[in-house]
C-alpha cells in the first residue's frame, strides 16, 4: 500500500471519487484535494438546467455534504490552484505560495470550455464552472435573445432552460442536425424538429464567424458563416471542453503521478470520470480494478430525458419504438449486434437495456 | 453490518446497483434508485456502491448492535 500523502489536484467529480474510494479501500494516510474554484465539489450537469433555472442553490449542487470530507479526514483546500509541480522532489506549490509535499500526485485537473478562434465581447458566455452559471443566469431574463453557438448537450441544455425562462433562443450547429455525431441523424433530425415545436430558431450547417458589439461594448449581434447577422443580447458558446493539462507531465519511472477524469480528454459528459478515478484510486492501493461498466450519460432536455447506454455510432442502423414524446432507440452495427441504446422518457427501461446491451456484447 | 444511503439527487437511473444488490436496493418506476432495506450483512452493497457511476450510493460499516 502506498505510503506518505497523496495529493489530488482538481477537486471536481475525478478527484472527490478518486479521494473517497481511497478512504473507502482502506487507505489510512494523508489525502489532500486542492482545487481552484471557490465551492466545495460540486455537480456539473446541474449547471446548465435547474441551477440555470434557479431552482436549485449553491448548496444542493455539493456532492458531498461538508461533514463527508471531515468524517473521512479528507483535507479540502479551495480556491487555490496548483500552478508547479516538482517530481524530483515531491513537491507541489500553489498559486498562493503554499507548498504540499506529496508521495503520491494524482491529477485529475478536468477540462475547461473551449473558446472561438476569435475576440468575444463581454455577454458572449461559455458554460463549465458554477461562476460561469451565475453570469449567464443573470444575463437570462424574460423577453431576452440567446444564440446559442454550437448544437452539443451544454448547448441545448441551455437552450432548453432558457426557453423555460421566457427567453428567445437562436441555437447555430454546424453539421445538418444537432447530436449528428454522436447519436445519429434519425435521432438528429428528432430532435431539431423538437427543439422548433419549442419555439427554437435552429439554423444547421451555420456557425459563428464574429460578434458585434453595441455602443456600451457588450455583444449586439453574431455574424454567421452563411453571411448573415442576428442581433441578439447574450451568446452562448458551447463548443466543447479542453482538457486542463498544463501540469501533467511526460512520466518519470518512479515517480506516482496519475491522471483521471476530463483531463484525460475523454468525452467529458460521460460518467467515464468518476469510474476512471476509482480505477486509480485501487490502482494507487494495489487492489485490483473493478470489472468496467458500458459509458453511460444523460440530459435533460426540451421535456425530454435522454438517457444513453453505451456509444451510439452515427453509421450504425437505429430502430425507433414508441411515440415522439418517449421512445427508445437501438444502434445495431453492420452485423446486426446492439451497440447503444438510447432511452427517452423511459427511465424504467434503462436497467432492461442495460442488460440487452452486457448481453450483445 | 453495513448502512446504505443514497443521495437520490445525484441517482441518474443507471440500474446497475440494483442488479447486483436486488435485495437492498430497487430503482422506481421514476428511474430512481431508493433503498429496499437499511442495512445489511451482505458486502455486495460495497460492489453495488462502487459500480454505481455518480457515487450515489454510500456505504457506512457499522458494528453489529
Amino acid at each position: 500500500m502506498a505510503a506518505g500523502p497523496i495529493l489530488i489536484v482538481g477537486a471536481g467529480l475525478a478527484g472527490t471519487r478518486c479521494a473517497e474510494t481511497l478512504r473507502a479501500e482502506g487507505y489510512e494516510g494523508h489525502i489532500v484535494v486542492i482545487g481552484d474554484e471557490v465551492l466545495a465539489p460540486y455537480e456539473r450537469p446541474a449547471l446548465s438546467k435547474e441551477y440555470l433555472a434557479g431552482t436549485k442553490a449553491d448548496h444542493e449542487l455539493l456532492i458531498r455534504a461538508p461533514s463527508f470530507w471531515r468524517d473521512r479526514e479528507i483535507e479540502l483546500r479551495l480556491g487555490d490552484a496548483v500552478a508547479r509541480v516538482d517530481r524530483s522532489r515531491r513537491r507541489a506549490t500553489t498559486a498562493a505560495g503554499e507548498e504540499f509535499a506529496w508521495n503520491v500526485l494524482v491529477l485529475a485537473t478536468g477540462a475547461r470550455a473551449r473558446r472561438l478562434p476569435f475576440p468575444t465581447p463581454p455577454g458572449v458566455h461559455t458554460l463549465r464552472t458554477v461562476v460561469d452559471a451565475r453570469a449567464l443566469r443573470e444575463a437570462l431574463v424574460p423577453g431576452a435573445h440567446l444564440v446559442v453557438v454550437g448544437g452539443g448537450f451544454v448547448g441545448a441544455e441551455v437552450a432548453s432552460t432558457a426557453v423555460s425562462l421566457g427567453v428567445r433562443v437562436t441555437m447555430l450547429e454546424a453539421l445538418a442536425a444537432p447530436f449528428e455525431r454522436t447519436l445519429g441523424s434519425t435521432l438528429g433530425r428528432l430532435l431539431a424538429n423538437r427543439y422548433r415545436s419549442y419555439g427554437v430558431d435552429l439554423r444547421v450547417r451555420t456557425g459563428a464567424e464574429g460578434f458585434r458589439s453595441g455602443a456600451d461594448g457588450s455583444v449586439s449581434a453574431v455574424q454567421l458563416t452563411d453571411g448573415n447577422e442576428i442581433r441578439c443580447d447574450v451568446a452562448l458558446v458551447g463548443i466543447g471542453i479542453e482538457p486542463a493539462r498544463e501540469l501533467v507531465p511526460s512520466p518519470v519511472e518512479g515517480v506516482p503521478v496519475f491522471t483521471c477524469g476530463d483531463v484525460n480528454g475523454g468525452v467529458g459528459h460521460w460518467t467515464s470520470a468518476a469510474a476512471e478515478a476509482a480505477a486509480v484510486a485501487r490502482r494507487i492501493l494495489g487492489l485490483p480494478p473493478h470489472p468496467a461498466q458500458p459509458s453511460f450519460f444523460w440530459s435533460d432536455q426540451f421535456g425530454l430525458r435522454l438517457q444513453l447506454v453505451g456509444r451510439a455510432v452515427a453509421t450504425a442502423a437505429v430502430d425507433l419504438e414508441g411515440g415522439t414524446d418517449d421512445f427508445i432507440a437501438r444502434y445495431h452495427d453492420s452485423d446486426g449486434r446492439l451497440v447503444a441504446a438510447l432511452g427517452a422518457n423511459r427511465p424504467a427501461d434503462v436497467a432492461h437495456l442495460r442488460r440487452e446491451l452486457a448481453v450483445a456484447a | 453490518m453495513y448502512r446504505i444511503e443514497i443521495d437520490r439527487s445525484l441517482c441518474s437511473g443507471f440500474g446497475v446497483c440494483a442488479e447486483l444488490a436486488p435485495d437492498v436496493l430497487e430503482v422506481g418506476k421514476d428511474g430512481i434508485a431508493s433503498v429496499r432495506t437499511g442495512s445489511t450483512p451482505d458486502p455486495v452493497v460495497l460492489e453495488a456502491a462502487n459500480a454505481c457511476p455518480m457515487a450515489a450510493i454510500t456505504v457506512f460499516e457499522e458494528e453489529a448492535a
